[in-house]
């Protein structure tokens, strides 16, 4: 072992650098299927009852080992002018909730009074999740339309756009009455974060594979034709989207153990595949292959967003250095993905860098996979704060911590220029102008630098040896910081060390991290609060999962990229 | 109507948000809102009593004056049971050297009672509180009732002690799902409203960054 020691948290999580993040082997969708192909998942579509103008229901079921679960899809005629992403959205173009089992006649009526109204349902216990998704309007008439005329759809077209729907929130852990996550974590399947979300929207894939075949043939036979089937090579290609707005941003400061957790096993993973001394030819081989189909991803990512446009220039700057890198140096020596690391640190932007620290992950399953297990979090033993903790200790901590908000002068406007809320308006969270808009009073506690930097001069003139009990029956507005300053003293990745409210912050960055984890590609921020992603763009369709295709279809084939 | 426990902990956190509670208080109240349901305890309905009988006021005029003091007291003589519940959390290390810590004149006594299932899980040992013909003991993971429903629900307790370690005799295990009356959800959801900005034209275009045409 070479003493390669994990990244700093300080150097990891800055906003820019959690901005540029990437997919990786630990991503919750290829975590999810390498295990339905390892266990021999089943999936069948039981029910189908759609008619001409796309209403009705289907139901699709995933029977693992121990448990089966059914995607129930509810299928709407949506006027054009209600079809919106965001949260204050009504109504869409399809609903949906993932059932824990297999839902009988009375459970799909029940629920098709509560799925489609989405936040203005009720479900229970028997529910994992709800969701719903929107039509690519560019891409649905084209796909109906061409299947409809005996013709296979534009694959340019496809590539445009990566999806026919896109969903616009899948909600789960108890939200709407559905079941708490901890119902179900113990179940091996749902052990990793966000499985269940990962299973319905993978479900929901192949449903709008099946409605857009489904209303090609009616528009078809309406016109006394037949329609083309839909090549089973073209419809891989079609991922489905996620549009996502500021709601996720919050998730990762409201869940500091948990994001603590995603981070570790990544830095872990990266720091074991660093002190991998030696490569075997069949390591260097499958990194190369990985390498040139992953440079595809970046070749075909589109944005029209300045920010983007410029980060991908940046990133494909990064991938020509790379390949230039690769040319002369000899994976064959001691430490090679060190060596390969540590140069991209030094030679790479930010999105290089990440782009490289997921990269040389993929040669090393078993190296590296195990780390899956511990993304989960328990919170309630960090949740209690130490009361017996000593203020001299505190401060220590803090300096450690956030010695960079410390050292902020919060006193210039621009350094909280923002505030996080939440409207009134189906509770949709939002990021305001503290000094244009009347929000303060209703700000969220997202700003964890300012408010310790807060706890820090409160301090000033306690001893060191007072307790943090005592200071807090006095001082109740702190115990929020100082409980999360004690989780960052145990769980170092649980904090982003970055002003969450100056003018110049990007949620999008909160938004590409936590995307990067569920395994998202292509990113497209519309602005820098809002983000469009494609997933499981390439994946095999569940009937067709193998041991074979069931982990790298993440990265296009060399031979379809190349027509 | 059945809730999830998620559900009730977002909800009692936003709730004693909108009382006045720090947020970091809310967050306890929260935790310890959930904890009750579990147990099938009103746990929703307390809270709302207590949000209710103390909106807005001072924390500091209905918190322990002294952690140290032989018997912990309130200067309003109305203690409230989720800021003495906190420090009793907060002071599980001395709740063990002291083998008791009492409270005198604590608002309904039972919502500090989960703030001890955390001193337990913290000191690896059971904790009880005594109130009036109530008893309760704690491991943190199963509670053991001895009490009349009254009792529970008792609006002041005189006296109030924790003891740790305790006698654990019976064992009640916590449930997955709780119910919650319309009613007790609406309390809640009053309070929990003021925490919400008003609707405007300004904030709905300017406040989520969305674009302005989703139909594409």
């Amino acid at each position: 072992m070479t003493d390669v020691a994990k990244r700093d948290p300080k150097l990891v999580m800055r906003l820019a650098r959690l901005g540029s993040m990437h997919q990786s082997r630990l991503s919750f969708m290829r975590i999810l299927t390498r295990r339905l192909a390892r266990e021999n998942w089943r999936f069948e579509q039981s029910a189908f009852e759609i008619d001409e103008n796309g209403v009705g229901h289907a139901v699709y079921t995933a029977h693992g080992p121990n448990s089966s679960y059914s995607l129930i899809a509810y299928a709407h005629d949506l006027p054009p002018e209600k079809r919106s992403d965001r949260v204050i959205a009504e109504a869409w173009d399809a609903t949906f909730t993932l059932f824990d089992g297999v839902p009988s006649a009375d459970d799909i009526e029940r629920l098709s009074l509560n799925i489609p109204v989405q936040e203005a349902g009720r479900v229970t216990g028997t529910e994992l999740s709800v969701s719903r998704a929107n039509r690519s309007v560019r891409l649905w008439e084209h796909v109906v339309s061409e299947l409809a005329e005996g013709r296979q759809p534009s694959t340019a077209k496809i590539e445009d756009v990566g999806y026919l729907m896109r969903t616009t929130a899948v909600y789960g852990s108890g939200k709407l009455g559905a079941a708490d996550r901890e119902m179900i974590a113990d179940r091996p399947e749902f052990r990793v974060p966000f499985q269940v979300e990962m299973l319905s929207v993978y479900l929901t894939r192949w449903f709008i594979t099946d409605l857009v075949q489904h209303m090609a043939d009616k528009r078809a036979t309406k016109n006394g034709s037949q329609a083309a089937r839909l090549d089973p090579g073209i419809a891989r290609s079609i991922g489905i989207g996620n549009s996502t707005g500021l709601g996720m941003a919050p998730f990762l400061l409201n869940h500091p153990v948990l994001f603590n957790n995603w981070m570790a096993a990544r830095e872990q993973a990266i720091q074991a595949v660093r002190a991998v001394q030696k490569a075997t030819e069949a390591e260097i081989a499958l990194f190369r292959d990985m390498l040139a189909r992953n440079t595809q991803i970046v070749e075909t990512w589109h944005s029209e967003h300045p920010i983007q446009i410029e980060k991908l220039a940046a990133l494909r700057g990064d991938v020509g250095k790379v390949t230039e890198y690769l040319t002369g140096a000899d994976l064959g020596a001691d430490y090679p993905w060190d060596a390969l690391y540590t140069w991209a640190e030094n030679s790479l932007t930010l999105e290089g860098q990440e782009w490289i620290a997921s990269l040389i992950l993929e040669p090393y399953g078993e190296l590296v996979d195990g780390f899956a297990e511990g993304m989960a979090a328990d919170n309630t033993a960090t949740f209690r704060i130490a009361g017996a903790m000593k203020i001299g200790d505190l401060r220590v901590l803090l300096k450690d911590i956030y010695g960079w908000a410390i050292e902020t002068d919060w006193s210039t406007p621009a350094s909280k220029a923002r505030a996080w809320y939440v409207s009134e308006e189906k509770l949709e969270p939002r990021l305001g102008e503290r000094f244009e808009e009347p929000i303060e009073e209703y700000e969220q506690p997202l700003a964890p630098g300012r408010d310790a930097a807060l706890l820090y001069h409160s301090l000033a003139h306690w001893s060191d040896e007072a307790q943090v009990a005592n200071f807090l029956l006095r001082h109740p507005e702190h115990r929020h910081v100082l409980r999360r300053v004690q989780i960052v003293g145990r769980a170092p990745y649980a904090e982003i060390r970055d002003n969450t409210i100056s003018d110049r912050v990007l949620p999008i960055d909160m938004l590409r991290c936590k995307l990067s984890f569920f395994g998202a590609t292509k990113f497209d921020p519309r602005s820098d609060r809002w983000v469009r992603i494609c997933m499981y763009e390439n994946a095999p369709l569940p009937y067709e999962l193998t041991s074979e295709n069931a982990d790298f279809w993440i990265f296009p084939e060399l031979e379809r990229a190349a027509v | 109507m059945s809730h999830s426990l998620n559900e009730i902990e977002a909800m009692s956190k936003r709730a004693a948000r909108g009382a006045g509670l720090s947020w970091g208080l809310a967050e306890e109240a929260a935790k310890g809102t959930r904890w009750l349901s579990a147990f099938g305890f009103s746990g929703a309905g307390m809270l709302a009593d207590l949000l209710e009988m103390n909106d807005r006021i001072p924390s500091i005029d209905v918190s322990p004056v002294s952690l140290s003091a032989e018997i912990w007291h309130a200067p309003t003589r109305r203690m409230s049971p989720l800021i003495a519940g906190a420090s009793l959390s907060d002071c599980a290390v001395r709740l063990m050297e002291r083998g008791l810590i009492t409270m005198e004149n604590v608002s309904l006594p039972l919502l500090s009672v989960p703030f001890m299932g955390g001193a337990a899980l913290r000191l690896g040992v059971p904790v009880a509180a005594e109130w009036e013909s109530a008893r309760l003991a704690t491991d943190g993971r199963q509670v053991c009732v001895q009490a009349s429903p009254d009792a529970l629900e008792a609006r002041h307790a005189e006296k109030l002690v924790f003891s740790a370690p305790a006698e654990m005799t019976g064992r009640l295990e916590p449930m997955l799902r709780a119910d919650v009356s319309e009613q007790n959800w609406n309390r809640l959801s009053a309070f929990a409203h003021r925490t919400f900005a008003p609707a405007t034209e300004e904030s709905r275009l300017r406040g989520a960054g969305a674009g302005l045409s989703d139909n594409d």
